[in-house]
């Protein structure tokens, strides 16, 4: 069984919102999130449980939601230059995503449920390795879940995100992705072109 | 109750039928005449004693139409920005309180750029908070005076995060630091209530670190009052100028004054239309002549200058010993325009300062709520007033 990491090392942010399908986290830093598709974890209310989502957003705007952000530079001061001419920036904006929640640990094997409580509120997202990423998503019976997760990304971008993303995670040559999309095939024979969607997404090897 | 607006409309027709196009014409010609020709050692003249102008005048020993371009911006600045918000005494309350939140900013630009938030609360209940001692007197506090002890508390906070300054740097604070509604009160209140300011002025004399405040859209007439000046026709009479007597002939005379033919507007339009102050700069500094400024003492006699930010004319005030210093009047220049341009049109600093000090609804609910939980525990049970009760479950 992989080693549950706790170093600061792999804090990617702190939850803000919680529920039993889903959390938001706000990163750390502004613009650093990760990405599509990836696994994270959060630690549970005891030692034994965390809980295991994929990414399924991403966002960066006013710390403030009602204040809305305005174009700041011009032809004479782009990208960089404009967070170096307006150091409040860093303190007015921030960085979010969002998580789908597709299992947890519970100090004996992945369960690939949706689990009985929601993430705790405030506690830290983190990174997950690949010792964990093969230990929690060997046998991928969650993508049930998350073709059924509802938000801002069409849920076949955000399978095929996470497919592509386990497959650099991994560097097996391919081989869970190819045992995942074929696990991704029998879920969906009844719809084939929602599969193809997904297949065409992931890019061809 | 809602607003019948279909007959406000009807009696807005009937005031904007009474405004004759040709008056405001003839009244904008004259100032414009009046402004080209203003003779400064002539209004000077006109201004001293025995004179008795019954309004507010811009003065300078010089010429009042100079301007000055914008200064070259240092490389590098820093600017503090402190604003304050408060929850003032509840009658409704049995806990008798205030509370201020000083928001403060820190801005650094140029080699190191860094920003500091931070927000202040600051829970006064005791006596000497509550009430204010001249001599004999004591007053409880009321929203004028805790606005004084607010702008008190933010040059305070200005000053303290300027302490370790390694580039220029200024504090700049929001509003007036003209303390008008000092003069309402008994003259030792006033000065026992000012002294809090005049020391925080005295920590930034001492310090040698520039103070200024900014006023967004002023509706100042000090200039265009002392244009009316150099318009009156008593010097032609041979007389002092005299508004309280000249003011007392339209009554009994049926008298028009002389400055009637100028136009009533604020300062910001005689200097965006008539004066055509440019976009960066700046007026003289003219020294404000209101009474309550006896009290500050000569070294904190307030001054302002108009400068035009590319978005309005704003007003931006200074002690005497910043207004004598051309490197702090140039870097207050520069820096407050610089800042309007980062903020589109109002100084950024001064933006964040006040989203940081700002106490919303619910803020004020949660400061409540924790004060009768913990009376509550302590044994006084809070009752509310039936007043207060029926404005926060409204009904039909």
């Amino acid at each position: 069984m992989a080693a549950l990491s706790n170093t600061t090392t792999t804090r990617l942010g702190e939850v803000i919102e919680t529920s039993t399908v889903g959390f938001t986290a706000e990163s750390d830093q502004l613009h650093i999130l990760p990405e599509l598709g990836a696994l994270v974890r959060v630690g549970g209310l005891t030692d034994q449980i965390s809980y295991y989502g994929i990414v399924a957003f991403g966002a960066t705007g006013g710390l403030d939601t009602s204040r809305t952000a305005v174009r700041r530079g011009g032809h004479d001061l782009m990208d960089e230059a404009i967070y170096e001419r307006h150091p409040e920036l860093e303190l007015v904006l921030r960085t979010m995503f969002s998580v789908a929640v597709v299992g947890y640990q519970d100090g004996i094997v992945p369960r690939h449920v949706l689990p009985a409580l929601p993430a705790p509120l405030h506690y830290t997202v983190h990174a997950c390795d690949a010792a964990e990423t093969i230990t929690f998503c060997n046998t991928p019976r969650y993508l049930s879940t998350l073709l059924n997760y509802r938000g801002d990304v069409p849920a076949e971008q955000l399978v095929a995100s996470h497919l592509r993303w386990v497959d650099v995670q991994l560097a097996d040559s391919h081989a869970w992705l190819s045992d995942a999309t074929r696990r991704l095939a029998r879920l969906m024979k009844r719809d084939y072109d929602r599969l193809v969607t997904i297949l065409q997404a992931i890019e061809p090897h | 109750m809602t607003l019948d607006l279909t007959r406000v409309v009807g009696q807005i027709s009937s005031m904007v039928a009474t405004i004759d196009p040709a008056v405001q014409s003839r009244r904008y010609n004259a100032l414009d005449d009046a402004w080209r020709s203003l003779d400064s050692v002539d209004v000077n003249i006109r201004l001293r004693a025995p004179a008795k102008t019954s309004f507010l005048l811009a003065r300078v020993e010089g010429e009042y139409r100079e301007r000055f371009p914008l200064p070259a911006l240092p490389t590098s600045y820093t600017i503090a920005a402190t604003d304050g918000s408060m929850i003032l005494p509840d009658r409704h309350s049995p806990a008798r309180f205030y509370l201020m939140n000083i928001g403060k900013v820190f801005l650094r630009y140029g080699d190191q750029p860094t920003a500091r938030f931070s927000a202040e609360p600051d829970l006064r209940f005791e006596e000497r908070d509550l009430f204010v001692t001249s001599g004999s007197r004591r007053v409880p506090v009321n929203e004028t005076i805790l606005g004084l002890r607010r702008a008190a508390a933010e040059l305070r906070a200005g000053a303290e995060l300027l302490a370790d300054l390694d580039t220029p740097g200024l504090v700049l604070l929001d509003g007036t630091l003209i303390l008008w509604s000092l003069e309402a009160n008994d003259r030792g209140i006033a000065t026992e209530i000012l002294r809090e300011f005049t020391d925080a002025l005295d920590t930034f004399q001492r310090a040698g670190l520039p103070i200024a405040s900014y006023v967004s859209s002023p509706g100042s007439s000090d200039l265009m009052n002392t244009l009316r000046v150099s318009v009156c026709d008593y010097p032609a009479m041979g007389r002092p100028v005299n508004c309280d007597d000249c003011f007392g002939r339209i009554v009994d005379e049926g008298h028009t004054p002389a400055c009637d033919i100028l136009p009533t507007v604020p300062d910001r339009l005689l200097l965006e239309r008539i004066a055509n102050l440019q976009p960066g700069e700046r007026t003289v500094v003219y020294e404000s002549q209101s009474r309550i400024l006896e009290l500050y003492g000569p070294d904190h006699h307030i001054g302002f200058f108009y400068v035009n930010t590319g978005q309005e004319i704003g007003r931006i005030e200074i002690p005497a010993w910043v207004a004598r210093e051309p490197r702090m009047l140039d870097l207050i220049h520069s820096v407050v325009y610089d800042q309007c341009q980062l903020g589109r049109g109002y100084p950024v600093a001064l933006q964040e300062a006040h989203e940081m000090a700002v106490l919303s609804m619910t803020d004020r609910r949660l400061v409540e709520a924790a004060i009768e939980r913990q009376l509550a525990e302590h044994g006084a049970v809070r009752m509310r007033t039936g007043k207060d009760a029926s404005k926060r479950g409204r009904f039909v």
